[in-house]
């Protein structure tokens, strides 16, 4: 028989946590693709920093114009859509797996666009009166509070969690419209921006809300990551090992609230990053649980990708990435939804 | 069979006359307005092998789970080893005594030996996500179970028995001196029901103690040593299944009329039902 020690991450005799060698694995992977992503966005295009020069005027020594692109364009835009990927990737991981169900996540349930209308209201109609990431939070909350009502089972039965979810992303949608049209009527781009989501135009201030948000939740996160894992096998049993099922499921959905209204608030309702992050990360590890820290690097590098591919893309100039992750996390919700109704979950 | 220094003071203290075991205590139990259960008592002693039985909606379940700490009671306590059970920290419970439900889920890509480690949590910290004897555990649960060599398998590619079986090696790996179980061998066939009543047993004989609840009579009576019959929330007849299992019993309280026979084997009682006269 082989052995059963895991390889362990060990600080004296304080601390020891069992580590998944393909988890460990990934991360490294991961983390190379991203820093190959991150490269690719600062030195790409007409403006981009050559690759040569691009150690150089990181560290300090570059031309006026390659610092424009640094510091102005393509820093902050990096630096937010990083950030924007990995809380999204965390919130859907958190989510599909206290509600057991592939499709339990944030951008199907309607939590996103709540968090745009949210947002909408507090930068366009209450402006300086109502902080957006505050209105951000407030329409997450009232849409998972509004999902959670309108299906008269909790977040338990995924068939109705999808439809109640479909019916409160239509409305958040429709009022997020309103509330664009009757206040920002000429600017397309600020629709886009509330409706869709996009990455242009982000300054260092978006990068420091998402990554304090990011920074601060981190340590809950751990904490979280093995009583969630213990609650995918029914509150009974969670509950019997010493892991209250209800508080788990309470502050799994604090959080994932909280990290996407952030995500919200500095980038827009971006779709499907939360809806297929974890599910690829699942893929790559084969290991059960809510796979943290992958699902976080893959929602990083997805929509990193998805705005690198925006940023160069022949014929749209200045498309918001938000459609390009609608139209190809489209694809996969059908597929997923096919998947599952045959599987009888549905 | 090396225990853990926890069972092993379990076992010193099992003379001991301070209330050892599993005590309800005038237990009320519900989940709406109307009670499920109502003024129970029930003793269970260290060492026993309890089979709880009765008519489906009889309470049986409901009282496993407030045994357990799942469920808060609406009235009366449950004490484990004389003490209320509410008043202990959950982990702690949780290191003296293991529950399987009916139904537990399977996460989604987990195979046997992460399934049986999943046991150990109680005995972990935040920063300690493995002890010094959670290697010997599990390697014990996996070999009583018989599930060693499938160890690297995904519980999804089990097959129904074996399952079960996986189940049951994370309960044991949770290494309490107490285990109740739910209906265990339900959806599984004969063969594998008797292996897993089987497997309990054993258990018991190596001190554990085992509070399950059973649907059929004959394997009650036959793998523990003191039958509890419950009939709409309360305990109407307790005792060994010879002086339990009787035919007015078994009319009494499933409105089944019935001979009650020696097993040929274990001469343990075997309900034999009449047929529907028309």
């Amino acid at each position: 028989m082989r052995s059963a020690r895991p390889p362990m991450l060990r600080v004296g005799s304080a601390v020891a946590l069992p580590l998944h060698p393909r988890s460990l694995l990934w991360t490294l992977l991961l983390l190379a693709a991203l820093l190959a992503a991150a490269a690719a966005t600062l030195c790409l295009g007409r403006l981009g920093v050559p690759l040569p020069e691009l150690a150089g005027a990181l560290t300090g020594d570059a031309s006026p114009a390659q610092t424009f692109v640094l510091n102005r364009l393509r820093g902050p835009r990096l630096v937010v859509a990083l950030g924007t990927g990995a809380a999204l990737g965390l919130a859907g991981a958190l989510f599909q797996s206290v509600t057991r169900n592939p499709l339990g996540s944030p951008d199907v349930i309607g939590l996103n666009w709540g968090a745009g209308a949210g947002a909408a209201l507090a930068a366009l109609a209450l402006p300086g009166v109502v902080p957006v990431p505050l209105g951000a939070l407030l329409g997450a909350a009232a849409a998972v509070l509004l999902v959670t009502a309108a299906t008269g089972t909790g977040l338990r039965h995924p068939g109705r969690l999808i439809v109640a979810g479909i019916g409160v992303a239509a409305m958040a949608a429709a009022f997020t419209q309103f509330v664009v049209s009757a206040l920002a009527r000429d600017q397309a781009s600020v629709l886009a921006a509330y409706v869709n989501g996009t990455l242009s135009a982000r300054s260092w201030e978006h990068a420091l809300t998402i990554w304090l948000v990011v920074a601060l939740t981190t340590p809950l996160l751990a904490a979280l990551a093995r009583p969630v894992a213990l609650n995918e096998m029914g509150d009974e049993l969670a509950d019997s090992l010493g892991a209250s099922a209800a508080r788990t499921r309470t502050s799994a959905i604090t959080l994932s609230v909280v990290l996407s209204a952030a995500a919200v608030s500095v980038a827009g309702p971006i779709a499907f990053v939360s809806l297929t992050a974890p599910q690829i990360a699942r893929r790559l590890t084969r290991a059960s649980g809510p796979n943290l820290v992958v699902s976080a690097l893959v929602g990083a590098l997805v929509l990193t990708l998805a705005d690198l591919a925006v940023q160069h893309f022949p014929f749209a100039d200045g498309l918001p990435v938000g459609i390009a992750t609608l139209a190809v996390g489209g694809v996969y919700l059908g597929f997923l939804l096919v998947r599952e109704w045959r599987r009888g979950v549905l | 069979m090396n225990q853990t220094a926890t069972n092993e003071k379990t076992f010193a203290a099992a003379d001991t006359p301070t209330g050892r075991g599993l005590c309800a205590e005038r237990l009320t139990l519900g989940y709406g307005a109307a009670p499920v259960v109502r003024d129970l008592d029930l003793r269970i002693a260290e060492g026993e092998f309890v089979a709880i039985v009765g008519p489906n909606g009889c309470g049986k379940s409901t009282l496993l789970k407030a045994l357990g700490r799942v469920l808060r009671p609406k009235s009366g306590r449950v004490l484990l080893h004389g003490r209320d059970i509410r008043a202990q920290r959950s982990k702690e419970v949780a290191r003296q005594l293991a529950l399987l439900p009916q139904n537990p889920a399977v996460p989604e890509s987990i195979t046997v030996r992460s399934l049986a480690a999943r046991g150990r949590y109680p005995h972990h910290t935040l920063l300690r996500q493995w002890s010094p004897d959670d290697e010997a555990a599990i390697g014990e649960a996996l070999e009583l179970t018989g599930l060693a060599d499938r160890a690297d398998t995904p519980v999804e590619a089990l097959s129904g028995g074996q399952r079960q079986r996986a189940w049951a090696a994370m309960i044991l790996a949770q290494r309490t001196g107490i285990v109740l179980l739910d209906e265990p061998t339900t959806f599984l066939d004969i063969a594998h029901q008797y292996d897993l009543l089987e497997l309990f047993a054993d258990l018991n004989r190596r001190g554990r103690t085992v509070v399950a609840v059973l649907h059929d009579l004959a394997q009650a009576a036959r793998f523990a040593s003191r039958l509890v019959v419950m009939d709409a929330g309360r305990v109407v007849a307790d005792g060994t299944p010879g002086e339990v299992l009787t035919a007015d019993l078994v009319h009494r309280v499933f409105g089944l009329r019935c001979d009650v026979v020696p097993d040929p084997r274990t001469s343990t009682p075997l309900v034999i039902p009449h047929e529907r006269r028309r």
